[in-house]
């Protein structure tokens, strides 16, 4: 028996405080990282709103877990960093799954295939990807992403321009500043129909590669619901819509030239 | 207590803290990965080196002349000048270097881009340098001016022996301090593609995830620059003290 003043009191605010932190635990909001800069995958609308495929598949994740979700938007070669370090629970931001990467965090199963082309500019000799690594060639990537991996490892001739954003990496190419961007094949495209006089683009990938969500090593418990998650999505032909409602010219025009683009 | 021991406890409590930070977050340590790529670090600290020097040479030389401007009487000369240090001061420095060097520099033709980045940053401090300069020439009092008048000096004399040795021992501390932001502010030569110091530390990051093991280094990089530079601005004040009337 409980030799306090106020037994019934008491056990009722322990009581309380248990059903608090329970629900609590399970309203949890699950933060996801990004990096709001990537239209149409990661964006925001015209009022500031997270908008996007990316944020589709944010939103529809919450759902399955039953938790609300709080989207971070963190700047691209950051994003592992935040993951390790706790401040997101999870990364959906057109990521690449590498085995680099999968050193540091955990991959779902990838959900999207696409790969690495070139944003070349229009007086460049460039015309492929093996063209690239010669003295004399200088090579435009954005920090942090599978094309800054690429030209760290495979150009070693080349100069590299390592750059923080995708505008800037665009204006060397369209300025004539650099040879060619190496970027993925959608934002080549995208990038190119902008730029028709300056810039030329080579779509048909040289190296394909796989998007995958983020998660942290070890949070098995996480990675079976999305992997579920995603399961489930594309049966229910969630992948199809999100392409029609985004991407329909651009499945048009890549599925009209055989070059993967599968959502 | 004499001074260095007391800046050596205070230094060693504030590591001893932060070590304690470092041990509570349990933090794991890869300095594998970041050694590999020393090499990449060293080149970096060199460009930024390189590109700090010539940028301190140039916004000294560029904030004298336009402190000198700004005190002109023609109104057509101080309007300038007055213009480039608003300008310059009242907008972001990123801002600057990717219309500088995207618009201004592509019109004009100048494709080097270390170049255009020392040159930017050069006039982003130079701003800066302008006003100090100018609140230390300001600050010498009429009658001064007069006296050296009055005994038949002639302007460029009143400048270099009465009006100079005062102003320089006013502006020496804001002037250090203006210049060692200007090695720090050299980390967004990063943004046109710059391989700094800065720069470096975040590719490496890039490549070994190991975002603390790049960064303290990149700070004691910093710090092994700015210190010395603090140190000299120091020995500097001492020279030019004189007892003031």
């Amino acid at each position: 028996m409980m030799h306090t003043r106020f037994p019934v009191l008491r056990s009722c605010l322990v009581s309380l405080l248990c059903l608090a932190a329970t629900t609590a635990a399970a309203a949890e909001p699950l933060r996801v990282g990004m990096e709001l800069s990537y239209p149409p995958f990661e964006m925001t609308d015209a009022q500031g709103k997270p908008t996007g495929v990316s944020v589709r598949l944010a939103e529809g994740l919450g759902r399955h877990l039953g938790r609300e979700v709080r989207i971070e938007n963190i700047a691209f070669d950051g994003l592992i960093t935040a993951l390790k370090t706790r401040k997101i629970d999870c990364i959906i931001s057109s990521l690449t799954a590498t085995p680099e990467r999968a050193r540091s965090i955990a991959f779902s199963e990838p959900y999207l295939r696409t790969g690495l082309a070139l944003l070349v500019a229009v007086k460049s000799p460039v015309e492929s990807a093996a063209d690239l690594d010669a003295p004399g060639r200088i090579v435009a990537v954005k920090k942090g992403t599978t094309g800054h991996q690429y030209a760290a490892t495979s150009l070693r001739k080349a100069r590299v321009l390592v750059l923080d954003r995708e505008s800037s990496a665009v204006l060397e190419v369209a300025q004539g500043k650099a040879d060619a961007f190496i970027y993925d094949s959608l934002s080549v495209y995208q990038n190119h129909r902008r730029h028709p006089d300056t810039t030329r683009a080579l779509l048909r990938p040289f190296r394909e590669e796989t998007w995958a969500i983020g998660l942290r090593l070890g949070d098995d418990e996480l990675r079976d619901a999305v992997n579920e998650f995603l399961k489930t999505f594309r049966e229910e032909g969630g992948f199809e819509k999100l392409g029609d409602e985004f991407l329909p010219e651009e499945k048009a025009f890549f599925k009209a030239r055989g070059i993967p683009f599968v959502l | 207590m004499p001074r260095w021991l007391a800046h050596l406890i205070v230094v060693a409590l504030f590591a001893a803290g932060i070590a304690l930070a470092f041990w509570r977050v349990g933090y794991a340590w890869n300095w594998a990965g970041v050694w590999d790529y020393r090499q990449k670090f060293v080149q970096g600290w060199l460009t930024t080196v390189g590109l700090s020097l010539a940028a301190l040479v140039a916004s000294i030389a560029i904030g004298g002349g336009a402190a000198f401007m700004l005190r002109s009487r023609r109104p057509l000369v101080e309007a300038a000048a007055r213009t480039y240090v608003e300008l310059i001061r009242g907008t972001p420095l990123l801002v600057q270097l990717l219309i500088g060097f995207y618009v201004v520099a592509s019109a004009v033709g100048l494709e080097n881009r270390y170049v255009v980045g020392v040159a930017v940053l050069a006039l982003f401090s130079g701003a800066y340098m302008a006003e100090i300069i100018r609140g230390g020439l300001d600050a010498i009092p009429k009658a001064q001016l007069d006296s050296a008048r009055a005994i038949g000096l002639t302007p460029d004399q009143t400048l270099r022996l009465v009006v100079l040795p005062q102003a320089v021992r006013i502006v020496l501390p804001a002037v250090a301090g203006q210049l060692v932001s200007l090695i720090k502010d050299s980390s967004l030569l990063s943004v046109i593609a710059i391989s700094e110091f800065t720069l470096a530390a975040q590719e490496v990051n890039s490549f070994t995830y190991s975002t603390l093991e790049s960064y303290l280094p990149l700070a004691a990089g910093y710090l092994a620059l700015t210190l010395p530079l603090a140190a000299v601005s120091r020995w500097l004040e001492r020279r030019f003290r004189y007892e003031a009337a």
